[in-house]
């Protein structure tokens, strides 16, 4: 008995003795170094590979801080609508293929200039106004009173005004004023030697001031009070990258456009991978199903394309989900192909036939064993797949299976752009701002895929 | 070696059946719209009389077989719509030649500077700077913008016309140069992958405690070994030359074979479609047998066929 009761007193006497022995060690780096063990983690020594390439890291902020724009820009204060058609409140006509400019300023006056002015319903705080005081119809006589290199003095029915000396019919000698003279196309005549007007035929030659910058206006006659600023569109906000060919604002288009593309690219990488790991993983680990799906593999991949997304686009009506499931069924292919090329690489080594002998089932072996091994790859594969999908929108666009014009993407701005490329030369604007931001876009994407397989890769970790 | 390449041709045919019955079938699910040209004007009786003309009108399985039956005959059929009447045999065997003469050259001319680009890569640090910021560009910007990009500005360099001229040969240098860069920046990227992985191999140790001077190890052992895996890739890429580039060709409007299967998928031209997604998934399928008969002909180690104790 008394043993039994030592015996007790002992084992409470041990696990006191254990407690203290056993207690749980605090972390300290000089003690795991002596003893040969590190606090290595996957993902941690991940991230501090990936954190020590500068460029990586600059690219990814620059997509970080492009991402959170293309939400923030339509909040902006002064932004145009990405589908508004501008209009010159003039005419009524579509603001096309205005230049890029910041604050639409088209010219400023000096003090006391006189301006003919209009105003127009609707548009509070501006006048529409023009130096042009009429327009002299073609081959009709008027007298010239001065003549000058440039601008030539003249009177026409009353109106002493200004015009341009081009293209006039003047005799030997013009310097002998006064004589008559014409011209054989319609001529502008101005109040003074300067033309003020809008060179763009939509506008009706209309300029805009504010109303606070001038006087009232008399019979139609405004006077400047200082030095004014002409506005060639009634909003200091300007047209940041220009107009395109039906007036819409193209900044706004860019941004809209890029958040387009980048949820195309995401939502399609996404479903690529999930679907085609799925699919890669059963295809290369399991051999009955390799000769099969082999075979449907390569009757899929045969089937052409374009087919398929005609087929889409007519079942579905057009629109971003439209391409977005079209590019999905047509893409998992690839993924899965180059999964299951990588399990076959993989499947037979030997810590996959231990676990195999332990008595882990093929999900276990699949889930625990092979793909942790692929996520450097996986991830790879799919950085590259969002400027991959990208870029085919830009092709799915180019062959006219697109998302309509009305929702932007960086696909059909840049096939509009395109279009105009060759033949205007002035226009050119319309094909680079779109290219520049999607350049950006894709080359960070590839460049940040690239460095974080390689922090991914434990190759790579120390 | 012969048991498994007929084995491989025989499994080819009925794949290359199963796809053509369900691109028929695909084809058959098309917008009847879409066979005529101002469908809104036609009466439904002269709908109906010209869908039976084209034999639209048949169940499938009578429309599959006549189809298979011609086939079978060495008749690819008439073009319904891309040229009316005219022989789809024919217009590929004009259309074709271009194409592969363009790409057959694009491919030397890849070959020719993307291989020295990747050896010289995987050698010096300057030319490995440089050909990744190429690679990099290449593979990055979709092929669309710099195909416009070396149109406009190339052009004016050279002082020479936008569009293709067969008699000027001036003309030729933007499309084949074009057409070579993804295909070099191709070459660079995988030679330069396959060399560094080669020299870290234990014979190169080897070889260099021998003594071999770096060039020879680098010629004789790492260059022969990295080629390997690229030379599956070849035959493929070779046969493709045919389907033509179809962003190259629209732009310098060179009469090629590049987007007439997205012209007459377009257009609805069944006969056309049928043939042409024909001949690709031939040249598809055989490039990858050529392929795996190629690299096991350079690589004595690789066997597609079964060996005794494998499973």
């Amino acid at each position: 008995m008394k043993s039994m009761a030592d015996r007790a007193a002992n084992r409470v006497e041990a696990g006191a003795q254990a407690d203290e022995r056993f207690g749980f060690a605090t972390y300290d780096p000089d003690a795991a170094e002596r003893r040969g063990y590190s606090d290595y983690s996957y993902w941690g020594s991940t991230l501090r590979a990936f954190l020590k390439n500068r460029v990586a890291l600059c690219l990814l902020l620059l997509l970080v801080v492009l991402l959170a724009f293309t939400f923030i820009q339509p909040y902006l204060p002064g932004q145009y609508d990405a589908n508004r058609i501008n209009n010159y409140p003039a005419t009524g006509l579509q603001v096309n293929n205005m230049n890029p400019s910041m604050h639409n300023v088209s010219g400023t006056v000096p003090a006391d200039t006189l301006l003919r002015c209009t105003e127009v319903k609707g548009l509070d705080g501006w006048y529409s106004v023009t130096n042009e005081i009429l327009t002299i119809p073609k081959r009709t006589d008027f007298t010239v009173l001065e003549y000058g290199e440039e601008w030539c003095r003249v009177s026409y029915k009353g109106q002493e005004g200004f015009l341009k000396n081009q293209r006039l019919k003047l005799p030997d000698d013009p310097t002998q004023t006064p004589y008559e003279a014409k011209c054989n196309f319609p001529i502008s005549l101005f109040f003074e030697s300067a033309d003020y007007t809008n060179d763009d035929t939509n506008s009706g030659g209309y300029v805009y001031v504010r109303r606070a910058d001038v006087n009232e206006p008399e019979n139609g006659m405004v006077r400047t009070k200082a030095e004014t600023k002409l506005y060639a569109f009634p909003s200091t906000h300007g047209f940041l990258f220009g107009t395109n060919s039906i007036g819409q604002d193209l900044w706004a288009r860019v941004w809209s456009g890029t958040r387009t593309s980048l949820y195309i690219g995401f939502m399609v990488a996404l479903t690529e991978a999930l679907i085609g790991i799925v699919v890669g993983v059963i295809w290369g680990y399991v051999r009955a199903l390799d000769r099969i799906l082999t075979e449907v593999y390569n009757v899929l991949d045969n089937i052409p394309t374009t087919i398929v997304l005609i087929l889409i686009a007519y079942i579905m009506s057009p629109s971003v989900s439209t391409l977005i499931f079209a590019m999905c069924m047509t893409r998992w292919m690839g993924m899965a192909r180059f999964i299951r090329n990588q399990i076959i690489i993989i499947r037979d080594r030997d810590y996959n036939i231990a676990s195999r002998c332990l008595g882990a089932d093929s999900r276990q072996i699949m889930i625990k064993n092979l793909l942790p091994y692929l996520v450097s790859v996986i991830m790879l594969r799919m950085a590259l797949a969002i400027p991959g999908a990208i870029g085919s929108e830009v092709f799915i666009t180019y062959i006219g299976l697109g998302v309509p014009l009305d929702t932007p993407s960086l696909g059909n701005l840049i096939n509009e752009g395109r279009k105009l490329f060759a033949g205007a030369p002035a226009l050119r604007y319309q094909l680079f701002f779109p290219t520049i931001i999607l350049s950006l876009v894709t080359v960070s994407f590839y460049i940040i895929g690239n460095a974080f397989a390689d922090a991914a890769d434990p190759k790579n970790h120390v | 070696m012969l048991k498994y390449v007929l084995k491989r041709l025989l499994s080819a045919v009925f794949t290359l059946a199963i796809i053509l019955t369900i691109v028929f079938f695909l084809l058959r699910q098309m917008p009847i719209e879409g066979y005529f040209d101002n469908f809104d004007k036609m009466s439904e009786a002269a709908i109906q009389s010209k869908l039976r003309q084209m034999g639209l009108n048949d169940p499938f399985f009578v429309q599959l077989k006549r189809f298979f039956a011609d086939l079978l005959h060495g008749d690819l059929g008439a073009s319904a719509k891309y040229r009316v009447g005219e022989s789809v045999a024919v217009i590929i065997r004009q259309k074709a030649p271009i194409s592969i003469e363009f790409g057959l050259v694009s491919m030397l001319i890849a070959l020719v500077l993307g291989v020295p680009l990747g050896a010289a890569m995987a050698r010096s640090k300057v030319w490995d700077r440089f050909g990744t910021v190429f690679i990099v560009l290449i593979n990055a910007v979709p092929s669309a913008i710099y195909y416009i990009f070396i149109q406009m500005y190339g052009t004016q360099l050279l002082g020479t016309k936008m569009l293709f001229d067969k008699t000027l040969p001036v003309t030729w240098i933007l499309p084949l140069f074009s057409m070579a860069l993804g295909n070099i920046a191709y070459y660079a990227m995988w030679l330069r992958r396959y060399m560094v992985d080669e020299m870290t191999h234990d014979y190169v140790k080897l070889a260099r405690a021998k003594g071999v001077p770096t060039r020879r190890i680098m010629m004789k052992h790492v260059f022969r070994n990295a080629v390997v895996p690229m030379i599956q890739y070849l035959p493929t890429s070779l046969l493709y030359t045919v389907c033509g580039s179809i962003y190259i060709e629209s732009l310098y409007s060179i009469p090629g074979m590049g987007g007439l299967l997205v012209e007459v998928i377009s257009l609805q031209d069944n006969p056309m479609v049928q043939a042409l997604v024909m001949i690709f998934s031939c040249i598809g399928i055989v490039g990858l047998l050529i392929g795996d008969l190629l690299m096991a002909a350079v690589d004595p180690r690789i066997s597609f066929v079964k060996k005794e104790g494998s499973r």
